[in-house]
Protein backbone atom coordinates (compact mmCIF):
# COMPACT_ATOMS: atom_id res chain seq x y z
CA UNK A 1 0.00 0.00 0.00
CA UNK A 2 1.66 3.20 -1.14
CA UNK A 3 0.54 6.38 -2.76
CA UNK A 4 1.73 6.52 -6.35
CA UNK A 5 1.39 9.47 -8.76
CA UNK A 6 0.52 8.93 -12.40
CA UNK A 7 -0.33 11.21 -15.30
CA UNK A 8 -3.89 10.44 -16.25
CA UNK A 9 -5.78 11.27 -19.41
CA UNK A 10 -9.48 10.59 -19.54
CA UNK A 11 -10.80 9.83 -23.01
CA UNK A 12 -11.82 13.04 -24.81
CA UNK A 13 -10.79 15.29 -21.90
CA UNK A 14 -8.59 18.33 -22.65
CA UNK A 15 -5.84 18.15 -20.07
CA UNK A 16 -3.26 15.77 -18.57
CA UNK A 17 -3.96 15.29 -14.86
CA UNK A 18 -1.83 14.44 -11.87
CA UNK A 19 -3.74 11.52 -10.36
CA UNK A 20 -2.73 9.91 -7.08
CA UNK A 21 -3.40 6.17 -7.06
CA UNK A 22 -2.32 3.28 -4.86
CA UNK A 23 0.31 0.72 -5.84
CA UNK A 24 -2.21 -2.04 -5.13
CA UNK A 25 -5.02 -0.60 -7.26
CA UNK A 26 -5.98 -2.85 -10.17
CA UNK A 27 -6.33 -0.99 -13.48
CA UNK A 28 -10.12 -0.99 -13.11
CA UNK A 29 -9.70 1.18 -10.02
CA UNK A 30 -7.00 3.31 -11.65
CA UNK A 31 -9.44 3.99 -14.50
CA UNK A 32 -12.12 5.05 -12.04
CA UNK A 33 -9.71 7.33 -10.25
CA UNK A 34 -8.85 9.08 -13.51
CA UNK A 35 -12.49 9.21 -14.56
CA UNK A 36 -13.48 10.79 -11.27
CA UNK A 37 -11.82 14.07 -12.31
CA UNK A 38 -13.30 14.29 -15.80
CA UNK A 39 -16.33 12.07 -16.47
CA UNK A 40 -19.49 14.06 -15.89
CA UNK A 41 -17.22 16.95 -14.93
CA UNK A 42 -16.03 18.15 -18.33
CA UNK A 43 -16.97 15.31 -20.64
CA UNK A 44 -20.02 13.05 -20.63
CA UNK A 45 -19.15 9.70 -19.01
CA UNK A 46 -17.95 7.29 -21.67
CA UNK A 47 -20.24 4.37 -22.35
CA UNK A 48 -18.66 0.93 -22.15
CA UNK A 49 -16.01 -0.57 -19.94
CA UNK A 50 -13.06 1.65 -19.09
CA UNK A 51 -9.64 0.25 -19.85
CA UNK A 52 -6.17 1.60 -19.21
CA UNK A 53 -3.83 2.17 -22.10
CA UNK A 54 -0.13 2.45 -21.41
CA UNK A 55 2.45 3.03 -24.15
CA UNK A 56 -0.12 2.11 -26.77
CA UNK A 57 -1.16 -1.22 -25.15
CA UNK A 58 -4.29 -2.02 -23.15
CA UNK A 59 -3.28 -3.30 -19.73
CA UNK A 60 -4.82 -6.29 -17.98
CA UNK A 61 -7.73 -4.92 -15.88
CA UNK A 62 -6.45 -6.81 -12.83
CA UNK A 63 -2.83 -5.65 -13.13
CA UNK A 64 -1.37 -3.05 -10.79
CA UNK A 65 1.17 -0.39 -11.77
CA UNK A 66 3.83 -2.65 -10.27
CA UNK A 67 2.71 -5.65 -12.36
CA UNK A 68 2.62 -3.53 -15.50
CA UNK A 69 5.97 -1.83 -14.85
CA UNK A 70 4.51 1.68 -14.86
CA UNK A 71 6.98 4.17 -13.35
CA UNK A 72 5.95 7.10 -11.15
CA UNK A 73 4.31 9.70 -13.40
CA UNK A 74 3.81 7.14 -16.15
CA UNK A 75 1.19 8.32 -18.64
CA UNK A 76 -2.02 6.28 -18.41
CA UNK A 77 -5.02 6.83 -20.67
CA UNK A 78 -8.48 5.77 -19.53
CA UNK A 79 -10.34 4.71 -22.66
CA UNK A 80 -13.76 3.14 -23.22
CA UNK A 81 -13.85 -0.23 -24.90
CA UNK B 1 17.46 77.35 -29.95
CA UNK B 2 20.46 75.00 -29.96
CA UNK B 3 23.30 76.33 -32.11
CA UNK B 4 23.80 73.00 -33.85
CA UNK B 5 21.26 70.73 -35.43
CA UNK B 6 21.14 67.24 -33.92
CA UNK B 7 22.37 65.63 -37.11
CA UNK B 8 25.51 67.76 -36.93
CA UNK B 9 26.73 66.29 -33.67
CA UNK B 10 24.69 63.17 -32.98
CA UNK B 11 26.96 60.53 -34.51
CA UNK B 12 30.04 62.00 -32.90
CA UNK B 13 28.41 62.16 -29.48
CA UNK B 14 26.91 58.71 -29.48
CA UNK B 15 29.70 56.73 -31.10
CA UNK B 16 32.23 56.88 -28.30
CA UNK B 17 33.87 53.55 -29.00
CA UNK B 18 37.49 53.05 -28.08
CA UNK B 19 40.06 50.28 -27.99
CA UNK B 20 40.72 48.86 -24.56
CA UNK B 21 44.27 48.82 -23.22
CA UNK B 22 44.01 48.47 -19.44
CA UNK B 23 41.82 45.37 -19.60
CA UNK B 24 41.18 42.68 -22.16
CA UNK B 25 38.00 42.56 -24.19
CA UNK B 26 36.92 39.48 -22.27
CA UNK B 27 37.38 41.25 -18.98
CA UNK B 28 35.32 44.22 -20.10
CA UNK B 29 32.68 42.10 -21.83
CA UNK B 30 32.56 38.68 -20.13
CA UNK B 31 30.69 36.09 -22.15
CA UNK B 32 28.10 35.55 -19.44
CA UNK B 33 27.16 39.23 -19.69
CA UNK B 34 27.63 39.66 -23.41
CA UNK B 35 28.04 36.64 -25.66
CA UNK B 36 29.82 37.72 -28.84
CA UNK B 37 29.12 34.33 -30.44
CA UNK B 38 32.60 34.39 -31.92
CA UNK B 39 32.35 37.84 -33.51
CA UNK B 40 35.63 39.34 -32.43
CA UNK B 41 37.45 41.71 -32.12
CA UNK B 42 34.91 44.08 -30.73
CA UNK B 43 35.36 46.62 -33.57
CA UNK B 44 33.17 44.32 -35.64
CA UNK B 45 30.26 45.46 -33.51
CA UNK B 46 30.92 49.15 -33.91
CA UNK B 47 28.85 49.41 -37.06
CA UNK B 48 25.77 48.81 -34.91
CA UNK B 49 23.34 51.51 -36.06
CA UNK B 50 19.98 52.17 -34.49
CA UNK B 51 17.16 53.22 -36.78
CA UNK B 52 15.66 55.63 -34.27
CA UNK B 53 17.77 58.57 -33.17
CA UNK B 54 17.10 60.62 -30.09
CA UNK B 55 19.29 62.79 -27.89
CA UNK B 56 19.17 62.66 -24.12
CA UNK B 57 17.70 66.16 -23.94
CA UNK B 58 14.93 65.21 -26.38
CA UNK B 59 14.35 61.94 -24.58
CA UNK B 60 13.81 63.62 -21.22
CA UNK B 61 11.58 66.25 -22.77
CA UNK B 62 9.42 63.62 -24.52
CA UNK B 63 9.17 61.34 -21.51
CA UNK B 64 8.24 64.18 -19.22
CA UNK B 65 5.42 65.11 -21.55
CA UNK B 66 4.19 61.51 -21.75
CA UNK B 67 4.16 61.09 -18.01
CA UNK B 68 2.46 64.44 -17.44
CA UNK B 69 -0.36 63.58 -19.80
CA UNK B 70 -0.95 60.00 -18.74
CA UNK B 71 -0.83 60.72 -15.01
CA UNK B 72 -3.29 63.58 -15.46
CA UNK B 73 -5.70 61.25 -17.26
CA UNK B 74 -5.35 58.86 -14.33
CA UNK B 75 -5.99 61.50 -11.68
CA UNK B 76 -9.14 62.70 -13.41
CA UNK B 77 -10.48 59.19 -13.98
CA UNK B 78 -9.67 58.04 -10.45
CA UNK B 79 -12.38 60.44 -9.28
CA UNK B 80 -14.96 59.12 -11.72
CA UNK B 81 -17.08 55.99 -11.72
CA UNK B 82 -15.48 54.73 -14.90
CA UNK B 83 -13.93 51.61 -13.43
CA UNK B 84 -17.11 50.41 -11.73
CA UNK B 85 -18.94 50.62 -15.03
CA UNK B 86 -16.51 48.51 -17.01
CA UNK B 87 -17.48 45.03 -18.17
CA UNK B 88 -16.44 42.35 -15.63
CA UNK B 89 -14.54 40.36 -18.25
CA UNK B 90 -12.53 43.41 -19.26
CA UNK B 91 -11.72 44.12 -15.60
CA UNK B 92 -10.41 40.57 -15.32
CA UNK B 93 -8.19 41.10 -18.32
CA UNK B 94 -6.76 44.24 -16.70
CA UNK B 95 -6.19 42.60 -13.30
CA UNK B 96 -4.45 39.69 -15.05
CA UNK B 97 -2.38 42.08 -17.17
CA UNK B 98 -1.08 44.15 -14.27
CA UNK B 99 -0.12 41.09 -12.23
CA UNK B 100 1.75 39.45 -15.08
CA UNK B 101 3.39 42.56 -16.53
CA UNK B 102 4.09 45.32 -13.98
CA UNK B 103 7.04 43.77 -12.13
CA UNK B 104 8.51 42.16 -15.26
CA UNK B 105 8.77 45.70 -16.63
CA UNK B 106 11.15 46.50 -13.78
CA UNK B 107 13.01 43.30 -14.57
CA UNK B 108 13.20 44.33 -18.21
CA UNK B 109 14.99 47.39 -16.85
CA UNK B 110 17.71 45.00 -15.63
CA UNK B 111 17.97 43.49 -19.10
CA UNK B 112 18.16 46.95 -20.66
CA UNK B 113 20.79 48.13 -18.19
CA UNK B 114 22.86 45.03 -18.93
CA UNK B 115 22.79 46.06 -22.59
CA UNK B 116 23.51 49.62 -21.45
CA UNK B 117 26.78 48.40 -19.96
CA UNK B 118 27.65 45.27 -21.98
CA UNK B 119 26.20 46.13 -25.38
CA UNK B 120 29.12 45.83 -27.77
CA UNK B 121 28.88 49.26 -29.38
CA UNK B 122 28.55 52.72 -27.85
CA UNK B 123 25.48 53.57 -29.94
CA UNK B 124 23.81 50.45 -28.59
CA UNK B 125 24.69 51.25 -24.98
CA UNK B 126 23.29 54.72 -25.51
CA UNK B 127 20.03 53.35 -26.84
CA UNK B 128 19.82 50.83 -23.99
CA UNK B 129 20.19 53.61 -21.43
CA UNK B 130 16.95 55.03 -22.76
CA UNK B 131 15.51 51.53 -22.66
CA UNK B 132 16.45 51.22 -18.99
CA UNK B 133 14.69 54.47 -18.19
CA UNK B 134 11.69 53.38 -20.28
CA UNK B 135 11.29 50.10 -18.44
CA UNK B 136 11.66 51.79 -15.07
CA UNK B 137 8.86 54.12 -16.09
CA UNK B 138 6.72 51.17 -17.25
CA UNK B 139 7.25 49.42 -13.96
CA UNK B 140 6.31 52.53 -12.03
CA UNK B 141 3.29 53.48 -14.04
CA UNK B 142 1.90 49.95 -14.09
CA UNK B 143 2.17 49.62 -10.34
CA UNK B 144 0.85 53.14 -9.72
CA UNK B 145 -2.29 52.89 -11.88
CA UNK B 146 -3.56 49.72 -10.23
CA UNK B 147 -2.66 51.26 -6.88
CA UNK B 148 -5.16 54.05 -7.60
CA UNK B 149 -7.83 51.38 -8.16
CA UNK B 150 -7.24 49.46 -4.94
CA UNK B 151 -10.36 50.77 -3.23
CA UNK B 152 -12.43 49.55 -6.16
CA UNK B 153 -10.65 46.24 -6.72
CA UNK B 154 -8.41 45.00 -3.87
CA UNK B 155 -6.81 42.40 -6.14
CA UNK B 156 -5.12 45.24 -8.01
CA UNK B 157 -2.36 44.73 -5.45
CA UNK B 158 -1.39 41.67 -7.46
CA UNK B 159 0.25 44.15 -9.83
CA UNK B 160 3.02 44.18 -7.26
CA UNK B 161 2.35 40.93 -5.49
CA UNK B 162 2.04 38.35 -8.26
CA UNK B 163 5.68 38.02 -9.25
CA UNK B 164 6.66 37.65 -5.59
CA UNK B 165 4.46 34.58 -5.14
CA UNK B 166 4.47 30.95 -6.22
CA UNK B 167 1.19 31.36 -8.08
CA UNK B 168 1.58 29.12 -11.13
CA UNK B 169 1.02 31.83 -13.74
CA UNK B 170 3.55 34.00 -11.93
CA UNK B 171 6.05 31.12 -12.04
CA UNK B 172 5.41 30.78 -15.79
CA UNK B 173 5.96 34.52 -16.29
CA UNK B 174 9.10 34.54 -14.13
CA UNK B 175 10.57 31.50 -15.89
CA UNK B 176 10.01 33.10 -19.28
CA UNK B 177 11.28 36.55 -18.37
CA UNK B 178 14.31 35.24 -16.47
CA UNK B 179 15.23 33.28 -19.58
CA UNK B 180 14.54 36.26 -21.86
CA UNK B 181 16.18 39.15 -20.00
CA UNK B 182 16.70 38.94 -16.24
CA UNK B 183 19.30 36.18 -16.62
CA UNK B 184 20.32 36.67 -20.24
CA UNK B 185 23.43 38.16 -21.80
CA UNK B 186 23.29 41.47 -23.68
CA UNK B 187 23.55 40.10 -27.23
CA UNK B 188 20.95 37.39 -26.69
CA UNK B 189 18.70 39.88 -24.90
CA UNK B 190 18.73 42.21 -27.89
CA UNK B 191 17.54 39.38 -30.11
CA UNK B 192 15.21 37.63 -27.70
CA UNK B 193 13.67 40.54 -25.81
CA UNK B 194 13.76 43.40 -28.27
CA UNK B 195 13.66 41.67 -31.66
CA UNK B 196 11.49 38.66 -30.88
CA UNK B 197 9.27 39.62 -27.97
CA UNK B 198 8.89 43.38 -28.28
CA UNK B 199 9.04 43.94 -32.02
CA UNK B 200 7.28 40.65 -32.66
CA UNK B 201 4.60 40.51 -30.01
CA UNK B 202 4.14 43.28 -27.48
CA UNK B 203 4.51 46.34 -29.68
CA UNK B 204 1.66 45.07 -31.85
CA UNK B 205 -0.29 43.81 -28.88
CA UNK B 206 -0.09 47.17 -27.14
CA UNK B 207 -1.37 48.91 -30.27
CA UNK B 208 -4.31 46.50 -30.34
CA UNK B 209 -4.94 46.73 -26.61
CA UNK B 210 -4.93 50.52 -26.63
CA UNK B 211 -7.59 50.49 -29.34
CA UNK B 212 -9.64 47.86 -27.48
CA UNK B 213 -9.40 49.83 -24.23
CA UNK B 214 -10.79 52.93 -25.94
CA UNK B 215 -13.53 50.78 -27.49
CA UNK B 216 -14.72 49.45 -24.14
CA UNK B 217 -14.39 52.89 -22.53
CA UNK B 218 -11.34 52.22 -20.36
CA UNK B 219 -9.62 55.54 -20.99
CA UNK B 220 -7.23 55.00 -18.09
CA UNK B 221 -5.79 51.76 -19.43
CA UNK B 222 -5.93 53.02 -23.00
CA UNK B 223 -3.83 56.10 -22.16
CA UNK B 224 -1.38 53.98 -20.17
CA UNK B 225 -0.86 51.38 -22.81
CA UNK B 226 -0.40 53.83 -25.68
CA UNK B 227 2.09 55.77 -23.62
CA UNK B 228 4.08 52.60 -23.02
CA UNK B 229 3.82 51.54 -26.63
CA UNK B 230 5.56 54.70 -27.86
CA UNK B 231 8.62 53.78 -25.74
CA UNK B 232 8.45 50.17 -26.77
CA UNK B 233 8.45 50.93 -30.48
CA UNK B 234 11.69 52.88 -29.95
CA UNK B 235 13.69 50.60 -27.67
CA UNK B 236 12.54 47.46 -29.51
CA UNK B 237 14.72 48.69 -32.38
CA UNK B 238 17.85 47.43 -30.65
CA UNK B 239 17.05 44.04 -32.09
CA UNK B 240 17.44 44.74 -35.78
CA UNK B 241 21.01 46.10 -35.78
CA UNK B 242 22.09 43.22 -33.51
CA UNK B 243 20.59 40.62 -35.82
CA UNK B 244 22.25 42.38 -38.77
CA UNK B 245 25.70 42.11 -37.20
CA UNK B 246 25.24 38.41 -36.52
CA UNK B 247 24.00 37.79 -40.06
CA UNK B 248 26.72 39.90 -41.72
CA UNK B 249 29.38 38.01 -39.82
CA UNK B 250 28.06 34.64 -40.90
CA UNK B 251 26.14 33.80 -37.75
CA UNK B 252 22.60 33.78 -39.13
CA UNK B 253 22.20 30.34 -37.53
CA UNK B 254 22.82 31.82 -34.08
CA UNK B 255 20.25 34.57 -34.65
CA UNK B 256 17.81 31.98 -36.02
CA UNK B 257 18.19 29.75 -32.99
CA UNK B 258 17.77 32.61 -30.54
CA UNK B 259 14.62 33.75 -32.34
CA UNK B 260 13.18 30.24 -32.66
CA UNK B 261 13.77 29.60 -28.97
CA UNK B 262 12.15 32.80 -27.77
CA UNK B 263 9.36 32.98 -30.33
CA UNK B 264 7.98 29.67 -29.10
CA UNK B 265 8.21 30.62 -25.44
CA UNK B 266 6.64 34.03 -26.09
CA UNK B 267 3.86 32.42 -28.06
CA UNK B 268 2.81 30.21 -25.18
CA UNK B 269 2.61 32.97 -22.60
CA UNK B 270 1.01 35.26 -25.17
CA UNK B 271 -1.69 32.65 -25.84
CA UNK B 272 -2.32 32.42 -22.12
CA UNK B 273 -2.66 36.15 -21.48
CA UNK B 274 -3.75 37.70 -24.74
CA UNK B 275 -5.60 34.71 -26.18
CA UNK B 276 -7.95 34.59 -23.23
CA UNK B 277 -8.45 38.37 -23.16
CA UNK B 278 -9.25 38.73 -26.83
CA UNK B 279 -11.53 35.74 -27.36
CA UNK B 280 -13.24 35.37 -23.99
CA UNK B 281 -12.79 38.35 -21.66
CA UNK B 282 -13.31 41.30 -24.02
CA UNK B 283 -17.05 42.03 -24.30
CA UNK B 284 -18.46 40.53 -27.48
CA UNK B 285 -19.75 43.82 -28.88
CA UNK B 286 -16.26 45.32 -28.68
CA UNK B 287 -14.29 42.53 -30.31
CA UNK B 288 -12.85 43.80 -33.57
CA UNK B 289 -11.07 40.55 -34.42
CA UNK B 290 -10.46 37.09 -33.03
CA UNK B 291 -7.15 36.17 -31.41
CA UNK B 292 -6.38 33.93 -34.38
CA UNK B 293 -7.06 36.78 -36.82
CA UNK B 294 -4.86 39.08 -34.75
CA UNK B 295 -2.09 36.49 -34.78
CA UNK B 296 -2.38 35.88 -38.51
CA UNK B 297 -2.78 39.46 -39.65
CA UNK B 298 -0.26 41.05 -37.31
CA UNK B 299 2.16 38.71 -35.61
CA UNK B 300 2.55 36.04 -38.28
CA UNK B 301 2.73 38.52 -41.12
CA UNK B 302 5.27 40.70 -39.36
CA UNK B 303 7.47 37.75 -38.42
CA UNK B 304 7.47 36.42 -41.95
CA UNK B 305 8.53 39.89 -43.15
CA UNK B 306 11.23 40.06 -40.48
CA UNK B 307 12.52 36.62 -41.40
CA UNK B 308 12.67 37.57 -45.06
CA UNK B 309 14.29 40.96 -44.47
CA UNK B 310 17.08 39.48 -42.38
CA UNK B 311 17.72 36.32 -44.35
CA UNK B 312 16.22 34.07 -41.69
CA UNK B 313 13.77 31.23 -42.17
CA UNK B 314 10.40 30.62 -40.56
CA UNK B 315 11.11 28.53 -37.45
CA UNK B 316 11.32 24.76 -37.93
CA UNK B 317 8.07 24.29 -36.02
CA UNK B 318 6.17 27.03 -37.91
CA UNK B 319 3.98 24.86 -40.15
CA UNK B 320 4.02 21.71 -38.08
CA UNK B 321 3.33 23.07 -34.57
CA UNK B 322 2.86 26.81 -34.37
CA UNK B 323 0.18 27.44 -37.02
CA UNK B 324 -1.94 24.43 -35.96
CA UNK B 325 -1.88 25.64 -32.33
CA UNK B 326 -3.60 28.88 -33.41
CA UNK B 327 -6.78 26.83 -33.75
CA UNK B 328 -6.88 25.17 -30.37
CA UNK B 329 -4.17 25.99 -27.84
CA UNK B 330 -5.60 29.11 -26.20
CA UNK B 331 -9.11 27.62 -26.14
CA UNK B 332 -7.75 24.78 -24.03
CA UNK B 333 -5.85 27.16 -21.77
CA UNK B 334 -8.98 29.21 -21.29
CA UNK B 335 -10.94 26.15 -20.23
CA UNK B 336 -8.14 25.19 -17.85
CA UNK B 337 -7.82 28.64 -16.30
CA UNK B 338 -11.57 28.81 -15.81
CA UNK B 339 -11.79 25.33 -14.29
CA UNK B 340 -8.81 25.94 -11.99
CA UNK B 341 -10.07 29.48 -11.31
CA UNK B 342 -9.19 29.43 -7.57
CA UNK B 343 -5.53 29.27 -8.65
CA UNK B 344 -5.51 32.66 -10.42
CA UNK B 345 -5.73 36.20 -9.01
CA UNK B 346 -8.39 37.39 -11.43
CA UNK B 347 -11.97 36.34 -12.13
CA UNK B 348 -11.99 34.27 -15.31
CA UNK B 349 -14.88 35.18 -17.57
CA UNK B 350 -16.22 31.96 -19.12
CA UNK B 351 -17.31 33.96 -22.17
CA UNK B 352 -19.48 31.14 -23.50
CA UNK B 353 -23.01 32.55 -23.43
CA UNK B 354 -25.09 31.49 -26.46
CA UNK B 355 -24.16 34.61 -28.47
CA UNK B 356 -20.47 34.26 -27.59
CA UNK B 357 -20.50 30.61 -28.60
CA UNK B 358 -21.95 31.57 -31.93
CA UNK B 359 -19.10 34.02 -32.42
CA UNK B 360 -16.53 31.38 -31.41
CA UNK B 361 -18.01 28.88 -33.87
CA UNK B 362 -17.89 31.47 -36.63
CA UNK B 363 -14.27 32.42 -35.91
CA UNK B 364 -13.13 28.85 -35.18
CA UNK B 365 -15.30 26.46 -37.19
CA UNK B 366 -15.65 23.25 -35.19
CA UNK B 367 -15.29 25.00 -31.82
CA UNK B 368 -18.65 23.68 -30.62
CA UNK B 369 -17.77 20.05 -31.35
CA UNK B 370 -14.34 20.30 -29.80
CA UNK B 371 -14.63 22.80 -26.95
CA UNK B 372 -18.37 23.46 -26.67
CA UNK B 373 -18.87 19.95 -25.33
CA UNK B 374 -16.79 20.65 -22.21
CA UNK B 375 -18.76 23.81 -21.54
CA UNK B 376 -22.04 21.91 -22.08
CA UNK B 377 -21.10 19.49 -19.32
CA UNK B 378 -19.91 22.27 -17.01
CA UNK B 379 -23.09 24.28 -17.74
CA UNK B 380 -25.27 21.24 -16.97
CA UNK B 381 -23.56 20.84 -13.61
CA UNK B 382 -24.06 24.50 -12.78
CA UNK B 383 -27.72 24.38 -13.79
CA UNK B 384 -28.18 21.36 -11.55
CA UNK B 385 -26.67 23.34 -8.70
CA UNK B 386 -23.56 21.16 -8.58
CA UNK B 387 -20.94 23.87 -8.44
CA UNK B 388 -18.46 21.59 -6.65
CA UNK B 389 -18.27 19.48 -9.81
CA UNK B 390 -16.98 22.55 -11.64
CA UNK B 391 -14.04 23.00 -9.29
CA UNK B 392 -10.71 21.13 -9.27
CA UNK B 393 -9.81 18.24 -7.00
CA UNK B 394 -6.37 17.66 -8.44
CA UNK B 395 -3.73 19.45 -10.52
CA UNK B 396 -2.99 19.40 -14.19
CA UNK B 397 0.50 18.34 -15.19
CA UNK B 398 2.66 21.36 -15.93
CA UNK B 399 5.19 21.73 -18.75
CA UNK B 400 8.79 21.77 -17.57
CA UNK B 401 9.58 24.51 -20.09
CA UNK B 402 6.68 26.94 -20.39
CA UNK B 403 5.34 26.05 -16.90
CA UNK B 404 1.82 26.09 -18.34
CA UNK B 405 -0.56 23.15 -17.86
CA UNK B 406 -0.22 20.37 -20.40
CA UNK B 407 -3.28 20.42 -22.68
CA UNK B 408 -2.12 18.00 -25.37
CA UNK B 409 -5.39 16.02 -25.12
CA UNK B 410 -7.26 19.08 -26.44
CA UNK B 411 -4.93 19.27 -29.43
CA UNK B 412 -5.51 15.59 -30.06
CA UNK B 413 -9.25 16.01 -29.82
CA UNK B 414 -9.10 18.99 -32.21
CA UNK B 415 -7.33 16.73 -34.69
CA UNK B 416 -4.08 18.72 -34.52
CA UNK B 417 -1.90 16.28 -32.58
CA UNK B 418 -1.30 12.61 -33.22
CA UNK B 419 -1.47 11.63 -29.56
CA UNK B 420 -3.02 13.12 -26.43
CA UNK B 421 0.13 12.28 -24.47
CA UNK B 422 2.73 14.81 -23.37
CA UNK B 423 6.36 14.74 -24.47
CA UNK B 424 8.50 12.84 -21.99
CA UNK B 425 12.24 13.37 -21.77
CA UNK B 426 14.78 11.85 -19.40
CA UNK B 427 17.81 13.99 -18.57
CA UNK B 428 20.40 12.80 -16.07
CA UNK B 429 17.95 10.42 -14.45
CA UNK B 430 15.15 12.94 -14.02
CA UNK B 431 11.93 12.75 -16.02
CA UNK B 432 10.78 15.98 -17.62
CA UNK B 433 7.30 16.53 -19.04
CA UNK B 434 6.72 18.91 -21.93
CA UNK B 435 3.54 20.23 -23.48
CA UNK B 436 4.96 20.24 -27.00
CA UNK B 437 7.92 19.24 -29.12
CA UNK B 438 9.22 22.82 -29.36
CA UNK B 439 9.18 23.16 -25.54
CA UNK B 440 11.26 19.98 -25.36
CA UNK B 441 13.54 21.31 -28.10
CA UNK B 442 14.18 24.54 -26.16
CA UNK B 443 15.16 22.46 -23.14
CA UNK B 444 17.53 20.37 -25.24
CA UNK B 445 19.23 23.48 -26.65
CA UNK B 446 20.70 24.17 -23.24
CA UNK B 447 19.80 21.59 -20.59
CA UNK B 448 22.19 23.09 -18.04
CA UNK B 449 20.18 26.30 -18.15
CA UNK B 450 16.83 24.66 -17.47
CA UNK B 451 17.41 21.31 -15.78
CA UNK B 452 17.48 22.54 -12.18
CA UNK B 453 14.08 24.20 -12.25
CA UNK B 454 11.13 22.43 -10.69
CA UNK B 455 7.54 22.92 -11.83
CA UNK B 456 4.62 23.39 -9.47
CA UNK B 457 3.85 19.67 -9.84
CA UNK B 458 7.50 18.71 -9.13
CA UNK B 459 7.39 20.83 -5.97
CA UNK B 460 4.07 19.32 -4.95
CA UNK B 461 5.41 15.79 -5.35
CA UNK B 462 8.68 16.76 -3.71
CA UNK B 463 6.85 17.67 -0.52
CA UNK B 464 7.47 21.42 -0.72
CA UNK B 465 3.74 22.13 -0.59
CA UNK B 466 2.21 21.34 2.78
CA UNK B 467 -0.36 20.11 3.38
CA UNK B 468 -0.29 18.41 -0.05
CA UNK B 469 -3.86 19.30 -0.87
CA UNK B 470 -5.61 21.84 -3.09
CA UNK B 471 -6.12 24.25 -0.16
CA UNK B 472 -2.48 23.75 0.87
CA UNK B 473 -1.35 24.56 -2.65
CA UNK B 474 -3.56 27.63 -2.88
CA UNK B 475 -2.07 28.98 0.30
CA UNK B 476 1.42 28.17 -0.99
CA UNK B 477 0.57 30.18 -4.11
CA UNK B 478 -0.27 33.19 -1.95
CA UNK B 479 -4.00 33.07 -2.58
CA UNK B 480 -6.35 33.79 0.29
CA UNK B 481 -10.02 32.87 -0.22
CA UNK B 482 -10.84 36.52 -1.04
CA UNK B 483 -8.14 36.64 -3.68
CA UNK B 484 -8.96 33.41 -5.50
CA UNK B 485 -10.58 33.74 -8.89
CA UNK B 486 -14.30 33.21 -9.27
CA UNK B 487 -16.48 33.15 -12.34
CA UNK B 488 -16.56 36.77 -13.53
CA UNK B 489 -20.32 36.90 -14.06
CA UNK B 490 -21.39 34.57 -11.27
CA UNK B 491 -22.35 31.89 -13.84
CA UNK B 492 -24.85 34.12 -15.66
CA UNK B 493 -23.64 32.61 -18.96
CA UNK B 494 -24.79 29.13 -17.92
CA UNK B 495 -28.37 30.25 -17.38
CA UNK B 496 -28.77 32.48 -20.39
CA UNK B 497 -31.38 30.88 -22.65
CA UNK B 498 -32.38 28.44 -19.88
CA UNK B 499 -35.25 28.77 -17.44
CA UNK B 500 -33.95 30.26 -14.17
CA UNK B 501 -33.73 27.52 -11.54
CA UNK B 502 -36.83 27.45 -9.35
CA UNK B 503 -38.64 29.97 -11.56
CA UNK B 504 -41.15 27.38 -12.80
CA UNK B 505 -41.94 26.17 -9.30
CA UNK B 506 -42.86 29.54 -7.81
FE1 LIG C 1 8.37 48.00 -21.21
FE1 LIG D 1 5.43 23.98 -22.82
Amino acid sequence: MALFPIQGIYQDDFVVLLVPIDTEDPMTVVAEKIAHHAAGVRVPPASGELRIKYQGELLDPEATVVDAGVPPLGVLQAVAE
Amino acid sequence: MPALRRSDWYDLARDLNWNLSYVTEDEAFPEVMSNNYGITPNEKWWGWDEPYKVSYREYVHNQHGKDASVYSVNSVIARSRMFEELDPGWKSAIVAHYGAIAVPEYLAGLGESRMGRFGRAAAWRNMALFGTLDETRHGQIQTYFPYTLLDKEPRMDWAHKALHTNEWGAIAARHLFDDMFTANDAVSTAIQLTFTFETGFTNLQFLGMAADAMEVGDLDFGALISSIQTDESRHAQQGEPTVKILVENGYADVAQRLVDHMFWRSWHVFALLTGLSMDYYTPLEHRSHSFKEFMQEWIVKQFLDQFRDFGLEPSWYWESHFLPELDWYHHALHLGVWFWRPTVWWNPDAGVSPAEREWLEEKYPGWNDTFGVYWDTIGDNLRRGEETKTLPETFPMVCNMCQIPVVTPAGFRAGKLESPEPQIHIHEGRQYVFCSEPCKWVFQLNPARFAGHTSVVDRFLGGEIQPPTIPGALEWMGLSPEEMGQDATNYAWAFEGFEAPGAAAS
